[in-house]
């Protein structure tokens, strides 16, 4: 700060006061103003494009969650100064499009208010983001959160379960994870998986020494006792129970995805994955025999095109929709507001990247791809960097947690696996998986604070 | 609007997105491509005269300037001082020590937490010369025992000589290689 001649005392105390500002944080600043930039731009031209007028209206509500977000980058210059200045921005611009797409779906439906799925998700990401925020300052050490680990466990398991009980479950296109209470809807599987992880990073930390010394070679490959494979087992039941009573074979995946991979990095065996694929591929190839809707999601994914899986009841119908959507958009898309997405069952959730490859081409979806991958590495080079094991593999959890969803959407949509519904991270409507995701931010953003990046001896030739 | 100022807007959008994600790939760029050789300035003296050619910038030369204090001070104070208690037991190695290479004869004092070593800034131990990787190896300590671990460097980490490729137990006085600069742990 520039000394003034008239009053060098004063300006030395605030000197001793005021912390120098952090350059990762201004680094932050500069990218979260380009991101409410890019959120208010899509906006706009999804405006223009519809309407071919600008609505001072919805801007000014989606202004207010952009001073949200700023908002908690000030706060993150108080409680978090040293985390991670990519988290925050990355996440906002993928909000601020996904947001911009409903509101686009909403238009073409004619639907305007609160009747319209736009202002309830701008309503959830302000709650998201204070609930993100609420999480940044409750929890100043990650290290609590290895201690209430069985706790994790239990509310992680509850959490599964609220859906099955009679009352409060509720069925939405055949499968049961939501519960009702009043008019208002929740997804508690979502919440569960941040649980889980931080359960499965305290568990693992303690029982890695037996998970991963011990053993026989067979065949160059380090097999784990059998009385080690307790925990394994019992996570592929409980991901095999959420396939078979909630009929969700995503959820199923995405918990079972997530204990193997953190097994793996937390061993550093093959044979865990081995395993893990074996039993998941096994499991899903009985369901795929013997449960009617898993049967039909893979025809569907394998005989797309056939006019008898095109038209049958839970046929290919949303899924060649999406695919014809995004070839209408080939490289540049049809520019936001000029497509048809919605011609597409649910474009606004779990079909909202196929309603972007229509609008923003090829070109868009991979630069919405990219930002997730960046997402991901921060996530991955933050357990990298982590200083202590709970926080490396809770990290990486959390991390995996994104990427999976990001594959088995992106890759149901597209006709790469079968398609299961999850919801892509921070864009497709829905304000419980809103919620979890902006936690799951939160705590990346504290995990990357308690990363101290100072070399202690610089040895140059 | 007409149909062209609109073909114009959404191809910028493209645009603007792409750049964003550029510009945080460049601010990654270091993490993401791994650190540039860099040399310091002649203010170092001889150390830096075998270096290849490169543009030194300002926070890397003064880090290695303030090397010798930063390697005594800072980890003193960072550091829990040891009790009585570990002293009592088994011998555990509490310094690092630069038996030759550039900086021979300085000291780095170990505490608790693992010691990254490589070549980027946010190393633990930074090593910058032409054998060493970005993220090169780090020592853990593992109950009361320091053991050195790869991260899958190029030209490898030797513990007396023999190439390090699991997570070893480095014994106390036995020379660890990285590029040319050879460390011992000491009690």
């Amino acid at each position: 700060m520039p000394p003034t001649d008239s009053l060098p005392t004063f300006t030395k105390s605030i000197a001793i006061t005021v912390r120098q500002p952090s350059k990762l944080r201004n680094l932050e600043l500069f990218l979260l103003l380009v991101a409410i930039g890019i959120s208010a731009t899509a906006i706009v031209l999804v405006q223009l494009g519809v309407n071919g007028a600008v609505d001072v209206g919805v801007l000014l509500q989606a202004g207010a969650l952009g001073m949200l977000a700023l908002g908690m980058h000030v706060a993150l210059r108080v409680v978090a100064r040293d985390a991670d200045p990519f988290i925050l921005p990355i996440a906002t611009t993928l909000n601020g499009i996904g947001i911009a797409m409903i509101y686009r779906i909403d238009l073409a439906r004619g639907l305007s208010g609160w009747e319209g799925l736009a202002v309830r998700q701008m309503v959830w990401a302000g709650v998201a983001m204070i609930i993100a925020l609420g999480v940044i300052v409750a929890i100043r050490n990650h290290r609590v959160l290895a201690r209430y680990r069985y706790v994790a466990m239990f509310v992680g398991i509850a959490l599964l379960l609220l859906p099955m009980l009679p009352g409060i479950g509720l069925t939405l296109n055949g499968a049961r994870l939501w519960i009702q209470v009043g008019g208002f809807t929740f997804q508690p599987g979502e919440i569960a998986k941040i649980a889980l992880a931080v359960f499965f990073a305290g568990y693992l930390v303690t029982a890695r020494d037996s998970l991963s010394l011990t053993g026989r070679r067979i065949l160059g490959l380090q097999l784990p006792r059998a009385r080690d494979l307790g925990p394994i087992l019992i996570i592929w039941v409980a991901a095999m129970g959420v396939l078979i009573f909630q009929r969700d074979l995503g959820t199923s995946l995405l918990y079972f995805g997530l204990f193997v991979v953190m097994i793996y990095v937390s061993t550093g065996r093959l044979s865990w994955v081995l395993i893990g694929l074996g039993l998941f591929l096994g499991g899903a190839a009985i369901a795929s025999r013997t449960l009617t809707y898993v049967e039909g999601r893979f025809a569907a994914w394998l005989d797309s095109f056939n006019p008898e899986v095109y038209d049958a009841q839970g046929g290919s119908y949303q899924l060649v929709q999406g695919l014809f959507g995004m070839a209408h958009g080939g490289l540049v898309g049809r520019g936001l507001g000029q497509g048809d997405p919605t011609i597409t069952p649910l474009a606004e959730s779990d079909y909202i990247i196929a309603s972007l490859g229509e609008e923003l081409g090829l070109v868009g979806l991979f630069a919405i791809l990219g930002l997730y991958l960046l997402f991901v590495a921060r996530g991955f080079r933050i357990g990298f960097n982590g200083t202590d094991d709970f926080g490396r593999l809770l990290a990486v959890g959390l991390a995996f947690v994104i990427v999976l969803q990001v594959f088995v959407v992106v890759g149901g949509v597209t006709r790469v696996i079968p398609l299961t519904g999850l919801t892509t991270p921070f864009l497709a409507a829905g304000g419980s998986s809103l919620v979890a995701n902006w936690i799951i931010a939160a705590l990346l953003l504290r995990l990357s604070d308690e990363v101290r990046h100072q070399p202690r001896l610089v040895v140059d030739e | 609007m007409s149909e062209l100022t609109l073909l114009i807007l959404r191809i910028g959008f493209l645009i603007l997105l792409w750049a964003f994600v550029f510009a945080i790939v460049y601010a990654l760029r270091s993490d993401l491509f791994g650190q540039k050789v860099r040399r310091l300035p002649a203010q170092n003296g001889a150390s830096a005269a075998s270096a290849p050619p490169a543009p030194a910038p300002a926070p890397a030369a003064a880090g290695s300037a303030t090397a010798r204090t930063e390697a005594i001070a800072p980890p003193a104070a960072a550091a829990p001082t040891p009790t009585a208690q570990e002293v009592a037991d088994e011998p555990v190695a509490r310094r690092l020590v630069i038996t030759s290479g550039a900086k021979e004869g300085m000291e780095l004092e170990l505490g608790e937490d693992q010691l990254t070593i490589g070549r980027s800034a946010d190393s633990g131990l930074v090593i910058r010369d032409d054998y060493t990787s970005t993220h090169h190896a780090r020592l853990m300590l593992w109950s009361d025992q320091w053991m050195i671990q790869d991260l899958d460097s190029t030209n490898g980490t030797f513990l007396n000589g023999k190439r390090v490729s699991i997570p070893t137990p480095v014994p106390l006085n036995t020379p660890v290689s990285i590029g040319t600069t050879t460390f011992e742990l000491r009690r």
